[in-house]
């Protein structure tokens, strides 16, 4: 090809990311910009989602044993489903485990759920390391198909592609959640988050709000993991799912604007993009800083939020007052 | 308690600890009337008026509104069966604008079923327009109509009275449980309020209200119930109560 499509190759899959980022922090954002649910488990509802997706649309993957020592331990599943059922069994997946982690603890104080969310994703990822039969053990689950299969396989084209699909989701999401967020319902949610015990007088039953918008968000972080599988073609328990995830996504929330959903958007495209930055000039910065510019990232990020928190902690977009008519 | 009774407490008991704050109180108001509820602090008035809106479950006894028993039914349900309360430090919901403050307390509005939205659309902005337009009708009568769209939080102490009370009628509930309604509002603000409830009752609501302010006691409710040490210990017309020697000893002072 005569264009240099690198350069745009590095761009597409910084997008994407960030997409999918994106997708996370929607999730949280109704969790707790709305509704004041404290989620400190992202990361277990969005590994769910990606394990799911890479399961059921992976083609039979048995175990992979050389010279009598086992090199890969294979995985469940092999079912070679089309992508949108991947994506809508691990919405399906994460929203229903968000409820069932919420339901126990969502009649006590808020800050139980945190621990339990925190809790729960932890022992999720330490299931995906050792349950190697159903995930691939450490290795994870490699030759995960694209939506769309370019041949002879082109990086860019694959970037491009994922780039269209997770846009095009990215859209019809903020349309949707817009339309519900800002509805009747999304009112009550957002009552709760003031104060549960003065709505739950003004007739609402809390407890089902609050679960509702729980296992909303949580299917939301499954769709994020449905994409995240696809975009990097592989999922691996290690990194990828780490609590700094979840960290991460609380971080784009409160810096976009808690409660505002295209703040939300704007804060994992911002945050990730400091991420990506950092990677991408490591190559190029001086010798001394070579080491340690992925940690300068870190420091800028959170002097960042500091900053944020002390002069604007509404964040880049803050919620908007409703006025009605 | 008579046939004309709206509400009926019977042995009900609550414990915190090692205080006993309601402590076998059996009491009752009559539909239509202002009944008022005074004593000292700690009497437990307070405590009674959350046992009865659901926000804390007895330890014993029971309670009727109307023909059903209450006493254990969530706090949403008994709004539903048409019994408001509002609080006595006000629970404003601080970043909500008034105007949603007034929506949120509507009763059966289609658009807060998440389902609706998608397939009774009709039917959300219907009964969202109406839900509206009433909100509107209720600030104009408790004089909140220019703060309509001002945050809550913003609101003076005694506009939050005000947000309290117009919150409780949004639904036009037949029971209303005031607790301490005209503390903080200028005399001027707490005459028309007054002026306004006995309106409203006059139209078939009851009021039951905890208040100190014996000028609104012995002038505006037709009858008061005086309770102490988590009992009633006295009841009748304002003339009565006062003059009654325990309360006196109890409460009002020689």
């Amino acid at each position: 090809m005569a264009i240099d499509t690198g350069l745009l190759t590095n761009i597409g899959f910084y997008v994407s990311v960030s997409i999918i980022f994106a997708v996370l922090a929607l999730g949280f954002n109704i969790q707790w910009g709305y509704t004041g649910l404290f989620n400190a488990g992202v990361a277990g509802f969005f590994l769910i989602g990606a394990y799911v997706t890479a399961i059921a649309i992976t083609l039979p993957a048995p175990p992979i044993v050389i010279a009598g020592i086992p090199v890969y331990p294979g995985h469940l599943g092999g079912y070679h489903l089309p992508f949108a059922a991947g994506a809508l069994l691990a919405m399906f997946a994460s929203g229903a485990a968000a409820a069932l982690v919420a339901l126990p603890t969502m009649r006590l104080r808020a800050d139980y759920l945190a621990i339990a969310t925190l809790a729960f994703a932890e022992i999720v990822r330490i299931f995906a390391i050792n349950l190697e039969s159903v995930t691939g053990g450490t290795i994870g689950i490699i030759l995960i198909p694209r939506p769309v299969e370019f041949r002879p396989p082109d990086p860019f084209l694959n970037t491009a592609a994922i780039v269209g699909i997770g846009a095009l989701i990215l859209l019809v999401l903020l349309f949707v959640l817009q339309f519900i967020a800002e509805s009747p319902w999304g009112r009550v949610l957002r009552a709760i988050r003031e104060d549960e015990e003065a709505t739950m007088a003004l007739g609402k039953n809390a407890f089902r709000y609050k679960l509702q918008a729980f296992a909303l968000g949580g299917a939301l972080m499954g769709l994020a993991g449905s994409l995240f599988a696809v975009t990097l073609a592989y999922v691996e328990p290690t990194i990828s799912f780490a609590p700094a995830v979840t960290f991460s996504v609380w971080v784009m929330v409160i810096v976009g604007g808690s409660g505002n959903n295209r703040g939300a958007i704007l804060g994992a495209f911002l945050i990730y993009g400091l991420e990506f930055l950092s990677v991408q000039l490591k190559d190029f910065a001086p010798a001394a800083l070579k080491d340690t510019i992925f940690y300068i990232r870190l420091i800028i990020v959170g002097v960042l939020l500091i900053l944020l928190i002390l002069f604007r902690p509404t964040g880049i977009l803050p919620e908007k007052k409703r006025v009605l008519r | 308690m008579g046939d004309d009774s709206i509400l009926a407490a019977r042995d009900v008991r609550k414990a915190f600890g090692g205080i006993q704050a309601v402590d076998d109180c059996t009491l009752s108001v009559s539909k239509e009337s202002v009944t008022g509820l005074i004593g000292p602090n700690g009497a437990g008035k307070s405590t009674l008026f959350n046992i009865i809106a659901g926000l804390y479950r007895p330890d014993g006894g029971e309670i009727w509104f109307d023909g059903t028993r209450i006493d254990g039914l969530p706090p949403y349900e008994i709004v539903r069966l048409g019994l408001t309360k509002t609080w006595q430090i006000p629970h404003e919901l601080r970043n909500l604008t008034v105007l949603e403050n007034l929506v949120l307390a509507a009763k059966g509005n289609a658009g807060e079923h998440l389902l609706n939205l998608f397939f009774r659309p009709y039917r959300v902005r219907r009964d969202e327009r109406r839900w509206r337009a009433r909100a509107r009708e209720v600030l104009a009568l408790t004089q909140l109509e220019g703060l309509a769209n001002e945050h809550a939080k913003d609101l003076s102490g005694g506009q939050k009275k005000l947000l309290e009370l117009a919150r409780a009628l949004m639904s036009d509930p037949p029971l209303v449980l005031l607790d301490e309604p005209v503390a903080g509002v200028n005399p001027t603000l707490a005459g028309n309020l007054m002026d306004l409830i006995e309106r409203l009752r006059r139209g078939g609501t009851t009021f039951f209200l905890i208040e100190h302010d014996m000028n609104v006691v012995m002038n505006r409710c037709d009858r008061v119930i005086v309770m102490h040490q988590g009992r009633k210990i006295a009841e009748g017309t304002p003339a009565i109560v006062k003059a009654d020697p325990v309360v006196i000893e109890s409460y009002l002072g020689g």
